[in-house]
């Protein structure tokens, strides 16, 4: 069931220092990706169907394809390293055990758009994460495989580490863009067609850490070593992660399509302490709450959990058992939501301050049956009014949470 | 073009022009508070929502360019309820509170409310508390409460004046709008985010608490304090036992000179039009009857023909310019138009003009003389000076004049004791009259507030002299201003509506 491709060295000893890391074959697939043509390696990663792991899963080489080739302005690779949606904690891993693994697929990645300076955007409470990074950058650096000639090659690249001040909403894309130009982190206007990100007007992209890290093993194997793996839709493996009330809690590298059962008992050893599965959600907070009888047959990919009435999202998996009163999640998810929005826009900013504050009358028993329906009309603004994807993730926890749940939330009104 | 199809009704459009003004322009109501066609679209208030066949969800007008073709819906259930929702999230934590708001009455909340809310109020939990007097400086004090963070404000300062002195500040429901650390509010143009503001979050130091606007009679007039002329809507009330009183000036939008926009200084120029007005006629220092001081400056004029002087003010409509040298000529007086009203630090690449008259372009093409030289020379061989709509007396007593002086003024000045004969006029908004910009637009000031004070219009006092039954602008124009050079193909009924440019041939 466990596939490791960007978790091979995880379990190795110091591999995050760049000795150990060469000597485990980070940094390999460099002589093959010389040899090829930015174009042909764009085209591999194209071939091999990588999907990004941000939560999205949008199409890697797709994306990549967006930027002019040839463009007349320079062109920028972006990593994502925000992660900060509840219950992900999958890219802190490559972070911390691998770091060298990111670095080289972004060697990769930016030779494929002939960037010559990419960035990496990392949340800010990573202190200890973002210093790793740095570290093996710094490595990197020495080493001679960043700057003017990558590992005595005719490639520049320079890699700039930037820390965010501590916003969710900062790894949405376009905010995290806007916030690295030194902007307040606000989500821009959805283009009207394909195009790519703007970095300072100039064409970029944006890609997930773990993304970022599965190109080394696609260009050094090829794209059907990658494709071997996972499904014709979803092709390859992902970092997927259980916590709360789950005996194994963990990240466990997973080809696509595995049974999500399975992985739950096998691998995560069922629920701590004898009780039963109540709810989960599948990828991160932002998706529909799954109950326990929904589970059967779903495998792990985004076609899959779509058809179920949810969404795979970072594969972040928060389990939680027969003890937990769901009203409790819902004020709680509330709370950070709240925090979280970036106040752009009125639905979000107004709407999910609101609900949370409705959520709070009702847990303090103050609470009617007119609270709960206003609650629920709310997602009517929530949902596909806004200017970026937060507002609807808040309309999928009123909506999932109370439907499945009706009889808690109702116990608590008048 | 492109033919869009709104609510049933077909409209012709521009190709990829943005929906929202399309459907603003023929008059198809789209509540919005952040979109502004001087700012662009932000997008961030989500008002703006109209269903668009063949998308599944609404979309943002203001973000939307037209197509040929399109069939659009702004009246569907689905989008009222989309516009009663978002005014009602505007409003959970806005303090209501109207009845002391200087906005109520011209408050796009308000408006949009009776027109696309008029729902129950479902809000029962405790409203944020914001500051509610901030003073951002320049006149502007900010009402957190009342904001409904559409960034206009802000846009206006990083857009438009580029001084970058406001922001957003704290994420989610606590957002405020608030000035930099240890920065003011403080350009020339500052006071434009009052208007801009759509609510009452943004109100002037200088008009709150005067008026209710509803109570305020708007005129249009074109902008004394420089040569750009900016367009003026002047807000002007008679409350019981009053005069009739100006409370504030707004810009109004026309794009051939000012587009939306007034810098500050003309905005507070009003109050010279109320305030310090000279209020009665002398003659020797003596307070005298109206009656009998105009015509006793008829006869002084009529005495001393080539031995008086008409001294002019740049601020003078291009009908007075016209009829004073009418006047000059019948009664052979001798004419000029020094005056040094510029300032090298006012003008800037805005709107702003070193020239701080309105119709200094006027004067130059009637061919009447402005130089210092001229004026000096003039000077040598006068016993009477009448200087007209100015009262600098020291000037001309610097240069070595000595003789008998006549002063017409609006505003009140001082040592009118050692003058021979002082009449008050009207004030720039007291009479009617067009003006000729720095562009060389010619524009029409078209505001005529009566007042009590009493003051006679320069075109009533030359036409009590010449006699001809000329004395309204119109009238001007057809005794042969028309004939002008300048203004061959241009006629006075045009120049009413529009800001024309003159073409000179
Ligand atoms: C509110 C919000 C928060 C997000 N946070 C992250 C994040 O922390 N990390 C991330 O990689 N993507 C995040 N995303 C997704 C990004 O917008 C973007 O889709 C992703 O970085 C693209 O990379 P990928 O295609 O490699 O997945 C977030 C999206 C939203 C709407
Ligand atoms: S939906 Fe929320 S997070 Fe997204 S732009 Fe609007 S206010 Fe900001
Ligand atoms: S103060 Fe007024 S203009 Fe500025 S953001 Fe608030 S509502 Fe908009
Ligand atoms: S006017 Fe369109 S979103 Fe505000």
């Amino acid at each position: 069931m466990i596939k490791k491709i960007v978790s091979k060295n995880f379990d190795i000893k110091d591999s995050h220092k760049l000795k150990v890391a060469r000597e485990n074959d980070r940094y390999s697939s460099l002589k093959k990706l010389f040899s090829m043509s930015p174009e042909a390696v764009l085209d591999e990663v194209d071939k091999s169907g990588l999907r990004g792991k941000g939560g999205g899963g949008a199409s890697a080489g797709a994306k990549w394809k967006l930027i002019p080739n040839p463009s007349d302005k320079p062109t920028y690779l972006i990593v994502n390293a925000d992660e900060s949606e509840p219950g992900t904690f999958k890219d802190r891993q490559i972070l911390e055990y691998d770091p060298h693994l990111l670095i080289e697929g972004i060697i990769c990645s930016s030779y494929a758009i002939k960037s010559n300076h990419a960035y990496i955007y990392i949340r800010g409470e990573y202190v200890f994460w973002a210093k790793r990074l740095q570290t093996a950058i710094d490595e990197a650096y020495e080493a001679g495989i960043l700057g003017d000639n990558v590992l005595g090659y005719d490639y520049k690249l320079e890699v700039t580490l930037h820390r965010g001040a501590g916003a969710y909403i900062c790894g949405e894309k376009s905010a995290l863009v806007e916030s690295l130009e030194g902007k307040r982190g606000h989500p821009r206007l959805k283009p009207k067609q394909k195009e790519p990100e703007w970095f300072f007007d100039c064409p970029s992209v944006v890609n997930n850490v773990e993304t970022i890290s599965s190109v080394p093993f696609i260009i050094k194997e090829g794209f059907e070593a990658y494709r071997a793996y996972g499904t014709e839709k979803n092709p390859g493996t992902m970092l997927f992660g259980m916590s709360g009330h789950i005996k194994n809690p963990g990240i466990y590298e997973l080809e696509f399509g595995t049974n999500m059962l399975e992985f739950i008992n096998k691998i995560g050893g069922g629920m701590r302490d004898g009780k039963k599965l109540k709810a989960l959600v599948p990828g991160g907070s932002s998706c529909h709450v799954l109950k326990a009888d929904e589970l059967e047959g779903i495998t792990l990919d985004y076609e899959s959990l779509k058809a179920h009435g949810s969404s795979l999202g970072t594969g972040g998996m928060i389990l939680m058992d027969e003890t937990v009163f769901m009203p409790k999640v819902v004020k709680n998810l509330f709370e950070f939501y709240h925090h979280e929005s970036c106040g752009q826009c009125t639905p979000c900013r107004e709407g999910v301050s609101w609900s949370d504050k409705l959520m709070g009358k009702i847990l303090d028993g103050n609470g009617t049956k007119k609270d709960l329906d206003t609650l629920l009309s709310l997602s009517f603004l929530l949902n596909g009014k806004s200017i970026c994807v937060f507002a609807p993730s808040v309309a999928f926890i009123i909506d999932s949470y109370i439907n499945k749940f009706k009889d808690e939330f109702y116990s608590l009104v008048k | 073009m492109a033919i869009i199809t709104v609510d049933g009704r077909e409209i012709n459009v521009k190709d990829d022009a943005l929906l929202i003004d399309e459907l603003l322009a023929n008059d198809v109501s789209v509540p919005h508070f952040c979109y502004h066609p001087a700012l662009g679209k932000d997008g961030n208030c989500r008002m703006c929502m109209v269903e668009i066949e063949g998308q599944k969800r609404p979309q943002i007008a203001c973000d939307t360019p037209v197509k040929d073709g399109m069939i659009i819906r702004t009246q569907s259930e689905n989008i009222a309820r989309v516009k009663r929702q978002m005014l009602e999230l505007e409003l959970v934590n806005h303090p209501i509170d109207c009845p002391i708001c200087d906005q109520a009455g011209e408050c796009s909340l308000q408006n949009f409310y009776m027109e696309a809310g008029l729902y129950d109020s479902r809000v029962d939990i405790a409203k944020n508390k914001k500051q509610k007097h901030v003073d951002l400086g320049a006149n502007v004090i900010l009402d957190q409460e009342r904001c409904v963070l559409c960034t206009r404000c802000v846009r206006f300062t990083s857009n438009i004046t580029k001084t970058h002195e406001l922001g957003v500040v704290v994420r989610n429901d606590h957002s405020f709008i608030s000035t930099f650390p240890g920065i003011k509010l403080s350009n020339p143009y500052a006071m434009n985010v009052i208007d801009l503001c759509p609510v009452g979050a943004l109100t002037s130091k200088d008009f709150r608490f005067t008026q209710r606007v509803w109570f305020l009679k708007p005129q249009e007039a074109i902008c004394d304090g420089c040569s750009r002329g900016c367009s003026l809507l002047v807000d002007h009330n008679r409350e019981k036992y009053k005069d009739d009183l100006i409370y504030r000036y707004r810009p109004k939008h026309n794009d051939a000179v000012n587009g939306y926009f007034i810098c500050d200084y003309g905005r507070l120029n009003y109050k010279k039009e109320n305030d310090n007005r000279l209020k009665f006629a002398y003659i020797r220092g003596m307070e005298s009857e109206f009656e009998y001081a105009t015509l006793k400056l008829e006869r002084l004029l009529k005495r001393y023909n080539s031995k008086a002087l008409l001294l002019i003010s740049p601020t003078l409509s291009l009908e007075e310019i016209y009829r004073l040298k009418k006047l000059s000529q019948k009664l052979d007086l001798d004419i000029n138009s020094f005056d040094e009203n510029f300032d090298e630090s006012f003008g800037d690449d805005m709107l702003r003009q070193n020239d701080k008259t309105p119709n200094r372009r006027a004067i130059e093409l009637q061919g009447i003389e402005s130089s210092k030289e001229d004026l000096q020379k003039k000077l040598k061989d006068k016993d009477f000076v009448l200087l007209i709509n100015r009262a600098d007396v020291d000037m001309i007593k610097d240069l070595g004049y000595d003789g008998s002086i006549g002063v017409l003024s609006s505003s009140d000045f001082l040592h009118k004791d050692k003058l021979d004969i002082i009449i008050p006029v009207a004030s720039h908004t007291q009479r009617d009259g067009t003006f000729i910009n720095c562009d060389d637009f010619i524009q029409y000031s078209k505001c005529q507030i009566k007042r009590d004070i009493e003051s006679i219009k320069i075109l009533d006092l030359v036409e009590g002299i010449l006699n001809d039954g000329v004395s309204t602008c119109e009238a001007v124009w057809d005794s042969g201003l028309k004939e002008e050079n300048f203004l061959k193909d241009i006629n006075f009924n045009d120049v009413r509506f529009n800001s024309i440019k003159i073409e000179l041939k």
